[in-house]
């Protein structure tokens, strides 16, 4: 028997040794495809249900929104002609009948814009998408955009006007607002509740008719890898490689070995190594890559339910951030690429001021500010109240995101030293974001908040917007914060048009969130692309929108 | 025997750690993924906290768990196989049903399904489903959900044997009652091979808490042990593999030496028996 | 025999029912749901989104009406719509399973012929220091951690020497035999390694028994050759092993290898279980799962059967 069991096995390794030779992949100058790996893969390829990072990054390669944010974090047309602007007439403010201000905006589709089976693009796509977001049963995720626009009126085939209800200084992006084949989605439209079964983005995803970009979907194998290949029907700047594979591997050190084999070739920032990963890898292969950290607008901090006693006074919160040691915890775990935050405002984008009210480490002060505030230290190290209470608060995360643990256990210990007490609990995102932070069962709360360029942050701190009973737990200012002023900030930054005097409204709204300190600020967190050598044109942009938006840029180094 | 010097480090070396008091939270930013050096015989790991002090630390939860849960599984075990051995009849058949129905079941996905439970939707109060020592429960909850099938066939199938035994029915004719003649006579027969199997599902549920912690589904930070050391460890493999292997040699070696106790252990009792027989 | 075949297949049939409510029921005691997982993905969803999508999803209904509302669909041989993979539950499934057959299939029949060449080496010289080296062998495969020996395995193979890919069912878009091969190579060696140890040992255990029994000395008595006699006489008793084995593993096929299949982003069942059921994919869990255990109920049914043919001592209660 032992016998037969060898033969099996000598026979096995020249057949090996046989598929290694054909399966290896060809060497050198004729580069023309591009393997990249991220840790998810994106459920259904329909741009308007379900939202999910991995799903943006690959449609960002066959299809175009009208507007994005560009790596400036400026306001671009895509899929649009001109932006609109007030300026050039393009977008015009009326008076609704409320007394409210909205405003009549212009697009005109670009001429040579067109669907991958030959299609043009136009404004019946528009009308399509519009009665898909509207329709209550269509099951797409974010209706707030359709529900602004409360009317379009069709000029011609490629010019559109939108009359949306409220008057906004960013009113020229609609950045959410992608278009969908109405030549082929229409059937599956037809019985609206339906629509996200028989959405051809699912039955048929490698439909070229459903892409409008550079690329087009050629093969999809759920779970694992999607195939991109030209569009034969896109008119706007050559696209370089023949062939695109983006490939899902979740397991974060099988990414990296996969990196290392060349079984890919570049690792995305926005879905990929976290920072102290890609440090670790860095320092030991960077060599043989190019790695770029990119700051971005991922605001990581500490949510204080204001509600707690101890955590309603003021001086308990401003200790707290006294008494850590950020730029320490920034250098030796993040070997300085993810910036101290001072307020949720990115020093790069528009509405930042630097004279926003920096806390630097100083535990003696925070000694002090507690000790007024009636917390006494004690010998045991933790301090006391008169009551007799301890200063003792839950932390709580994502579990298994091993960067925040590190941060966590860093933080636990720095606090310690001032007297503060820190119980550790992790939850699964789904349960912290699910239950526990819309229902504000949490003493403080280390999670982050994405956000775009000059983005108001009406959500998070105005004080209509706190998860109670009323709102169905839906709004994200879990920490309670209840000001007037803020509040006023808020709605008078979202109408002024004029940037000069929006810029004195950030200054002043990030004044104030640094005095108040309703959340502790950390840090912005970095995505960091892992690519090739001989790979170029690669923009990071450091906000929500992909790199891939710009692919007709990557091309092959000579 | 060497492996039960294996197992006899494995046992005694986290009580002394504790002993010795160190601290083993203490983090240190500027001492990170430090080689070994006399403070630190095995180095530090990625957040300046001592290797050596977190494995045996690690060590105590692991093997806490693991000897508890197979103990507490074995009796559960055993009583459901005395019970169907015993009796026999509908209850035999009833208990066997069940117990063969959950050895069909895939094991894993079940036990992930019960591991991501909310157990504030069971009713369980919110203090307990928060505490610190949740994690480790669960853990050891599941481990004898699972486990307890093998200890009861084990069991049935030594009582069936021991119950036509002289000594029991002269018991029975004594008019002894049911549970005295179970703990007295028929349990002391099974525990042999009882105690093997004990022995071998230690090593199982060690790696099973490691597979657990691998999915994020096991004991919670700062809490250490072997799993979530290792877990931890695989994201820095290629530039801190040391640091991987450790614990998986910690996890490895202990489970061997369980294994190769518990063959130890068979042997022994099948040389017995056959001197007996 | 044809009443006990009868008898085991109500019994798997109730099984299998109580067993889809149990596993309905504990989904549903997960935290969150789908449209909670969605707002986690998408912050600018507001509170009217919510209840919308939960309308639209039917997840406003009680857990027992959903239940009842499945099983209904399930029995009329509909099951269902798989959220995550945006496609009817079959169509997600049988990719999945096929690979999964693929993988576990060949791991499990190179760890069988392995085990068996090994078992039986160990079993004709017992305690002898080949015996002992296999014996260790065999603990050492069982004792390591799946998911440490797959990404050891990487690491030597993918990453240092570059012989094998380090992911993956194949490259995209070549689909040659040897690619697939190529791509299969490291998780089976991991799964052939973890389960080789286990087999080994049933097959030594019994061919020592088998070996040892009364028809093989009076053959060997005979002159027959040593091979023949392994072959013909103590391999008969020795499939009886081998038949637990089969069964024990037959569940195994269906519901696939989640470390390895992690560590290898191998497409396999045992991850299409693992995010069904973390994802709260209602139907796509509960059919995979269901699959699984009707699977390993129906092996063990036969293997109860075969024992009947491959052991005449044995008979039905």
């Amino acid at each position: 028997m032992r016998s037969l069991s060898g033969q099996r096995r000598r026979r096995r390794l020249p057949a090996l040794a046989i598929a290694l030779l054909l399966s290896s992949p060809a060497v050198g100058e004729e580069r023309d495809s591009l393997t990249i790996g991220i840790t998810q893969f994106p459920s259904t390829l329909n741009p308007n249900i379900d939202a999910m990072a991995a799903k943006s990054y690959v449609l960002g390669m066959a299809l175009r929104p009208f507007t994005v944010y560009d790596a400036d974090w400026q306001l671009v047309c895509l899929l649009c002609v001109t932006l609109p602007s007030i300026e050039n007439g393009l977008a015009v403010p009326v008076d609704l009948a409320d007394g409210k201000k909205g405003i009549d905006i212009t697009y005109t589709i670009r001429p040579e814009a067109n669907w991958g089976d030959g299609v043009p693009v136009t404004t019946q796509d528009v009308r399509f998408t519009y009665d898909v977001g509207r329709d209550p049963k269509s099951a797409v995720g974010n209706a707030e955009l359709y529900r602004r626009i409360t009317g379009i009126d069709v000029k011609d085939d490629k010019t559109f006007t939108l009359h949306v209800d409220k008057l906004t200084f960013d009113y020229a992006a609609i950045n959410d607002f992608v278009l969908l084949p109405a030549h082929i989605e229409r059937a599956a439209f037809a019985d609206p509740a339906q629509y996200r079964v028989k959405t051809s983005y699912s039955t048929e995803p490698t439909n070229p008719g459903l892409y409008n970009g550079p690329y087009r979907i050629s093969e999809v194998v759920a779970g694992s890898h999607v195939l991109l290949e030209p569009n034969p029907h896109w008119a706007g700047p050559p696209a370089h490689f023949r062939r695109i594979t983006v490939r899902a591997i979740e397991n974060t050190a099988a990414l990296e070995a996969n990196l290392l084999s060349g079984t890919i070739d570049m690792v995305a920032g926005e879905l990929g190594l976290s920072l102290d990963e890609a440090l670790a890898f860095e320092q030991r292969h960077g060599d043989g890559f190019r790695v770029i950290y990119q700051p971005g607008l991922v605001y990581e901090h500490i949510d204080l339910d204001l509600d707690r006693p101890a955590l309603a006074d003021r001086r308990v919160r401003e200790a707290l951030i006294l008494g850590l040691d950020r730029e320490a915890i920034s250098k030796s775990l993040f070997a300085g690429r993810q910036k101290v935050a001072d307020s949720f405002v990115n020093p790069l984008d528009a509405g930042y001021s630097a004279d926003t009210p920096r806390y630097r480490y100083d535990p003696a002060r925070a000694a002090v500010l507690l000790e007024a505030a009636g917390w006494q230290a004690q010998p045991g190290g933790i301090r006391r109240n008169a009551e007799g209470q301890i200063l003792s608060f839950e932390l709580m995360t994502t579990a298994g995101n091993r960067t925040r643990e590190l941060v966590e256990q860093v933080l636990q210990s720095q606090w310690r030293k001032i007297g503060v007490d820190i119980r550790i609990k992790n939850e699964p995102a789904r349960v912290l974001f699910g239950e526990t932070v819309p229902h504000r069962r949490f003493d403080m709360a280390m999670y982050a908040w994405i956000s775009a360029p000059e983005d108001v942050p009406r959500s998070i701190l105005h004080s209509s917007e706190i998860p109670d009973q009323a709102n169905g737990f839906a709004g994200q200012n879990a920490a309670g914060f209840k000001s007037p002023e803020m509040d006023r900030l808020i709605d008078a930054l979202e109408i002024e048009l004029d940037p000069m005097k929006r810029k004195t409204l950030w200054t002043e709204m990030q004044q104030l969130y640094a005095a108040e300190l309703p959340s502790l600020p950390l840090f912005f967190r970095s995505d960091v692309f892992i690519l090739p050598k001989w790979l170029s044109g690669v923009r990071p942009t450091g906000n929500q929108y992909p790199t891939t938006l710009w692919i007709t840029d990557w091309a092959v180094q000579p | 025997m060497l492996l039960s010097a294996i197992a006899v480090m494995s046992f005694a070396g986290p009580p002394l750690g504790a002993a010795l008091g160190i601290d083993l939270n203490a983090v240190d930013l500027l001492d990170r993924l430090a080689g070994p050096s006399p403070p630190h015989p095995l180095g530090t790991d990625e957040l300046g906290r001592d290797v050596s002090m977190r494995l045996l630390a690690g060590g105590r939860v692991s093997l806490t768990i693991g000897i508890a849960a197979a103990s507490a599984a074995a009796a559960l075990g055993t009583l459901v196989g005395l019970v169907a051995g015993y009796l026999g009849g509908w209850a035999d058949r009833a208990l066997m049903r069940a117990t063969d129905a959950i050895i069909a079941l895939p094991l894993l996905p079940l036990l992930i399904v019960l591991a991501a439970l909310d157990l504030t939707k069971l009713g369980v109060p919110a203090a307990v489903a928060q505490s610190d020592d949740i994690s480790l429960i669960r853990i050891a909850v599941l481990a004898v959900l699972v486990g307890w099938t093998t200890a009861a066939r084990l069991v049935r199938s030594a009582t069936l044997v021991t119950r036509n035994r002289d000594f029991v029915r002269a018991a029975q004719s004594l008019g002894a009652g049911v549970p005295h003649i179970l703990w007295t006579h028929i349990l002391p027969n099974v525990l042999a091979p009882l105690i093997v199997a004990t022995t071998l599902s230690v090593g199982d549920v060690i790696l099973l808490e490691s597979v657990l912690s691998f999915l994020g589904l096991g004991i919670q930070p700062p809490l250490a042990s072997w799993g979530t050391m290792l877990s931890n460890a695989q994201e820095l493999i290629t530039s801190a593999p040391l640091l991987a292997l450790y614990p998986g040699a910690m996890i490895f070696l202990t489970v061997i030496a369980c294994n190769l106790l518990g063959d130890a252990l068979q042997q022994r009792f099948d040389r017995r028996a056959a001197v007996r027989a | 025999m044809i009443r006990f075949t009868a008898i085991r297949l109500v019994e798997i049939a109730a099984t299998v029912l109580i067993m889809s409510f149990l596993i309905y029921a504990l989904i549903g005691l997960m935290p969150g749901d789908p449209i909670d997982l969605m707002r986690q993905a998408d912050p600018r969803m507001s509170a009217a989104d919510v209840a919308r999508l939960k309308a639209v999803y039917g997840l406003d209904q009680p857990l027992l009406a959903r239940y009842l509302a499945w099983l209904r669909q399930a029995l009329a041989g509909d099951l269902g719509y798989s959220r995550l993979f945006a496609a009817p539950v079959w169509s997600a499934l049988l990719p999945r399973l096929g690979n999964s057959l693929v993988l576990m299939g060949s791991s499990f029949i190179l760890a069988l012929a392995l085990a068996l060449g090994l078992g039986t080496a160990a079993a004709r010289r017992p305690n002898s220091r080949l015996d002992a080296a296999i014996n260790l062998f065999c603990f050492a495969g069982v004792s390591m951690p799946t998911f440490w020996l797959a990404l050891v395995l990487i690491l030597v193979f993918a990453a240092g020497l570059g012989w094998l890919p380090a992911s993956g069912v194949a490259t995209a878009g070549a689909s040659g035999l040897g690619d697939r091969l190529s791509h299969l190579a490291l998780p089976v060696a991991t799964l052939t390694l973890a389960s080789i140890g286990g087999y080994t040992r049933y097959v030594r255990a019994a061919m020592k028994e088998a070996l040892a029994q009364d028809h093989v000395r009076t053959a060997r008595a005979k002159g027959a050759s040593e091979v023949r006699v392994i072959l013909h006489h103590a391999m008969r008793s020795a499939l009886i092993p081998v038949t637990t084995i089969l069964a024990l593993s037959f569940g195994g096929l269906v519901s696939g290898a989640l470390v390895t299949e992690t560590m290898f982003a191998y497409p396999g069942m045992g991850k299409l279980i693992f995010d069904a059921v973390m994802g709260n994919d209602y139907n796509l869990a509960l059919a995979a799962l269901l699959l699984a255990t009707v699977t390993t109920m129906l092996a063990n049914l036969a293997a109860d059967l075969a024992y009947g043919w491959l052991d005449p001592r044995v008979s039905y209660r």
